[in-house]
């Protein structure tokens, strides 16, 4: 059934449905990193990003050069708030909370997602919005395979944003800073560096990734409240599979999810496509909770 | 006060609301009313099992509508393909249920935290998109319809208020023993519970089978009430009212959840004419308790009894 | 003291006349279900709504039925079976509606069906399709729409003219969908054996469809049909046009869902819409009773958009409840019923009567008009969509534009 032209098609469709995946599972890793907990409402980040772009674009008629930076500064500020009223308990005074930190970290993430979802299903309505496409073109050549040119012009988006943010964390200050956080919370502030600040700073981030994901995708998956579900549900299984809180291990997750549904979906069962991540999910906690990348020995 | 004490008030407490509500058709036999309550009372039989899990355990569990959909779709199958009569799919439902929570309570029993919530939150969605994706067997989205019980509506109140009652006797019985205790121990402290001999592994995955049978339990039994099984019923955002019902009323309390369930759910139904943003200000009060009164309404209830005795237990 | 006494009497007299006179013009009560969010389409919710709304007018201002005015009391039902269940039983039971129309999706219908059936409630079919729902043969429910059998025989006759070999469907997970697509087996194994013939069951809640597309690249069909409803149908015309499958120099796309006079068409695909061929249930360019123009007229002013055939579903589902409630001068369930079974009724599409016979014939109207046209521009007015199948014609090939 497998021939060459399939195999080379799947492969470059696996991969650019694993580049959008990168954008919301880097911003996960890195929460996690500073913060040692799951978002749960990061798939609301996608979908605000979405709006910020539908709207911003369609309604307002600005030029997509614009919609597309305002809907990720849209979702960094909201990541910027949200981390400023909500996620200081956690290490505000840590001691006190102990065992309950957890526990809070879920709650919270998920009551703010089930309340982003049904304040834009109340205040903007039940309605999937169409967005403008960045590029008219319906269908272009990439190399063994065919695309919509809103895919393609999207990819190269997202590949020159990963590329911005890899080389941010590697060389500047503020990246160092982050990734020292990442590493040793306490040893890091020892060192003078303002963790709090750094905690906002990553949530903006991760806000922002996730908000341009949204705005990305919304000329093909048109944004609606709950659009976020499905992007959020991929960045966990990606998180995990990367080795929690490891940023590399999120990008290279992300494309190997890409690929596993891609080829999944023709070789094992259509059906079923979107639970072989699910089960990677389970099976990297129990076996090999490090993930491929994560450092040995994180508490589980 | 002690744990003994307070966990018979809060057990009388919820006693005195059940007979309150028993006594509910007396006034009000609207047919779809009734159907509210009944609805309503099967969301506590979840909120409570949960809170067995969640507010006893510290087992921090994403999955409890997918429980009641496996208990649905135990009931709802059974009865298709082999014709089995109500009590018996009953018993089906709230077996498989049980079982499966039994089989990934024992794999999940060393995740904590983000990691347990993951993992169950993984499971959940595999149960579900299994159940809506086997269209041969499960006739998918479109639901499997199931021959209904009976049809008289104060009757299934009083179905729906019994089961919840019989959740809650149990519940009280099992935290009253020494069950009860290894649980809080285990969740304050796993590692010194172990050193002093509690079987961890035992009890933890007792907990989990026993909080997913009830749910599995509540699910069959709505299988028959609704007599349509979707996949629907294991959405997570079923299991986000669960969580809020149960954050609302008071974690790890044994009256909480009843009372979380019964407000939320009413008061929902109630506001739908209104314009239904009751749904934003129930995840709002959800983030607000969370963030400010961790014991939930009934805390803030018995902080306001005893003014003096300090801190709300 | 007397006077009083009879003041009283008088008053209560009058009071009562008055509640009886008030209780004459108590609006009779229909329930509707309808999509008005998603994951269901939300744009057949709203085309039936207003088509209801309407014709709901139109009656009020002829003096109503039984000198009462008509209220429709509308219910969402995200397009969900568990929703459209739970919404019949809210209309049946708190608001007390004396019939339930507008629902236009099968797997809604068969799950509202089955409460309506319990309560003895007139239910009348706006738009499934599903030859399941007159299979169960429920004396309350009511068909004056299309149905999957109709379907599947014009299209496999049209995929029989058109000369194919290979044809591939793809069916969204609906009893709609995946009816329809055994059932265009069944009759092309009937009027085609040679034809090889299969169908892809596709999640309409997907946003992707390319692991079931990508194969067809190397090894194309003639023909793809397209059994889903927006926004899913239009992800996937856009991702087989995307690859290159159809529609295609070697490739019909035949739809047998009615997708090119939903208004959000053509904001939604444009090249992979160009060429296709559609199965019809209304075209201007059909005949029509006087109705129709009346109806039509009093929607394009409401909303500003072109009649389309859910607008006339919709609207014949209520005049023929109404039609019925005056005949059996009685909004009981029972009367109600009889009238029903008895309609000769003229509405916006012919003369609606209701077959008695089982199976899918049942309680349905047999002759529904439909047509095949032709998609052949960008951006193509249904109106100016040439006809290549006139209603009780065959097919004809020397129509068709080669894509």
């Amino acid at each position: 059934m497998l021939t060459g032209a399939l195999a080379a098609d799947l492969a470059v469709n696996g991969l650019v449905t694993g580049l959008f995946y990168a954008l919301m599972a880097v911003g996960l890793a890195l929460i996690f990193g500073v913060l040692r907990i799951v978002n749960f409402a990061h798939g609301e980040f996608y979908m605000v990003g979405a709006y910020a772009y539908t709207i911003v674009a369609a309604r307002l008629g600005v030029p997509l050069a614009v919609a597309l930076p305002t809907a990720f500064l849209f979702g960094a500020a909201l990541g910027w708030v949200v981390e400023r009223t909500l996620m200081r308990p956690l290490y505000a005074n840590i001691a006190t909370w102990g065992l309950m930190r957890d526990e809070y970290a879920v709650i919270v993430t998920f009551g703010l997602s089930l309340l982003l979802v049904n304040l834009v299903d109340k205040a903007i309505g039940p309605y999937a919005f169409r967005a403008p496409a960045l590029v008219s073109a319906s269908r272009i050549v990439v190399g063994p395979a065919l695309m919509s040119g809103q895919k393609v012009a999207a990819a190269g988006v997202t590949l020159v944003t990963l590329a911005f943010i890899a080389l941010f964390l590697r060389f500047s200050y503020w990246g160092r800073a982050v990734r020292a956080v990442s590493q040793n919370r306490l040893g890091a502030s020892l060192a003078g560096i303002d963790a709090t600040a750094v905690s906002s700073l990553v949530f903006a981030l991760a806000g922002g990734l996730a908000a341009l994901a949204g705005a990305l995708l919304s000329p093909i998956i048109n944004a609606s409240p709950d659009v976020g579900a499905f992007p959020a549900i991929k960045s966990y299984v990606i998180v995990v599979l990367g080795g929690m809180g490891s940023i590399l291990g999120a990008f290279i997750a992300s494309l190997l999810l890409g690929l596993v549904e891609s080829f999944g979906a023709v070789l094992v069962s259509y059906q079923y496509r979107d639970t072989f991540g699910l089960v990677l999910l389970i099976l990297f906690l129990l076996f090999r909770p490090q993930g491929l990348f994560g450092e040995r020995g994180r508490e589980v | 006060m002690s744990g003994d004490i307070r966990l018979r008030r809060e057990f009388i407490a919820t006693a005195l609301l059940l007979v309150l509500l028993a006594l509910l058709p007396l006034v009000q036999r609207d047919v779809y009313w009734l159907g509210v309550l009944v609805v309503s009372a099967y969301f506590a039989i979840l909120a409570s099992s949960w809170n067995l899990l969640a507010g006893f355990t510290g087992q921090f569990s994403l999955a409890p509508a997918a429980f009641a959909m496996i208990g649905a779709y135990g009931a709802a199958l059974s009865a298709t393909y082999y014709s089995v009569p109500p009590i018996l799919g009953l018993i089906i439902g709230t077996g498989a249920a049980g079982l499966i929570g039994l089989v990934l309570g024992r794999i999940v029993m060393r995740l904590k935290g983000p990691y347990l919530a993951l993992t169950t939150l993984s499971f959940a969605e595999i149960a579900r998109l299994v159940a809506s994706n086997s269209i041969n067997i499960t006739r998918g989205d479109l639901g499997l319809p199931i021959a209904g019980w009976f049809n008289d509506r104060v009757l299934w109140f009083y179905v729906f208020l019994g089961a919840l009652a019989f959740v809650i006797c149990g519940l009280y019985l099992l935290l009253r023993s020494k069950a009860g205790l290894f649980l809080e121990a285990i969740r304050d402290d796993e590692i010194a519970a172990a050193r002093s001999g509690v079987r961890i592994v035992f009890w933890k995955t007792a907990a989990f089978s026993i909080s997913s049978a009830a749910a599995g339990f509540a699910g069959a039994l709505y299988a028959y009430f609704a007599s349509l099984v979707t996949p629907e019923l294991g959405l997570v955002q079923q299991t986000g009212l669960v969580v809020s019902m149960t954050v609302i009323g008071g974690m790890g309390s044994l009256i909480g959840p009843v009372v979380g369930a019964f407000l939320v759910y009413v008061t929902s139904e109630w506001l739908r004419d209104v314009g239904g943003w009751q749904l934003v200000i129930f995840a709002a009060l959800v983030i607000v308790f969370a963030r400010l009164f961790r014991t939930g309404l009934w805390g803030l209830v018995t902080a306001a009894l005893q003014p003096r005795r300090g801190k709300p237990a | 003291m007397r006077n009083v006494s009879h003041l009283a009497i008088a008053a209560l007299t009058l009071s009562v006349s008055l509640a009886g006179s008030a209780y004459a013009a108590d609006p009779v009560k229909v329930g509707v279900t309808v999509t008005q969010s998603p994951p269901g389409s939300v744009v057949q919710g709203t085309q039936v709504k207003d088509g209801l709304e309407v014709a709901a007018k139109m009656l009020n201002d002829q003096g109503g039925v039984l000198g009462r005015p008509i209220e429709l009391v509308v219910e969402d039902t995200q397009g969900l079976p568990e929703k459209a269940r739970a919404a019949v039983e809210k209309l049946i039971t708190r608001d007390k509606v004396v019939a339930i129309v507008g629902e236009h999706q099968s797997s809604n219908v068969l799950a509202g069906m089955e409460v309506a059936h319990r309560y003895h409630v007139p239910y009348i079919n706006t738009n499934g399709w599903a030859d399941a729902i007159r299979e169960k043969g429920y004396p309350e429910v009511f068909n004056p729409n299309n149905y999957n059998r109709r379907v599947a025989m014009a299209a496999a006759d049209s995929i029989k003219k058109l000369g194919a070999k290979k044809v591939v469907a793809f069916a969204e997970n609906t009893d709609y969908g995946i009816g329809l697509a055994k059932g265009i087996a069944e009759q092309l194994k009937a009027v085609a054996p040679d034809i090889s013939y299969r169908f892809d069951t596709l999640d309409r809640a997907a946003k992707d469809y390319l692991p079931a597309i990508l194969p067809l690249r190397s090894d194309p069909p003639n023909v793809v049909v397209d059994i889903m409803l927006p926004p899913a149908a239009y992800i996937m015309m856009n991702q087989v046009y995307e690859q290159g499958v159809a529609p295609a120099t070697k490739t019909w796309l035949y739809d047998a869902s009615g997708l090119a006079d939903y208004p959000d068409f053509w904001q939604n695909v444009k090249e992979a819409g160009k060429d296709m061929l559609v199965f019809g249930l209304y075209h201007p360019k059909m005949k029509a009773p006087e109705l129709a123009k009346t109806i039509g007229d009093a929607y394009t002013k409401k909303t500003g958009a072109q009649p389309n055939r859910l607008l006339y579903q919709a609207a014949d589902s209520l005049l023929v409840v109404a039609d019925a409630i005056k005949r059996a001068n009685s909004t009981e369930p029972d009367p109600l019923v009889k009238a029903l079974e008895a309609t000769k009724y003229t509405g916006t599409r012919g003369e609606i009567t209701f077959s008695t016979e089982s199976g899918y014939k049942y309680h349905q109207w047999l002759d529904i008009p439909y047509v095949t046209f032709q998609i052949t521009e960008i951006g193509q007015k249904v109106a100016d969509a040439p006809l290549v199948e006139q209603a009780g014609q065959p097919l004809d090939p020397s129509k068709l534009a080669r894509p």
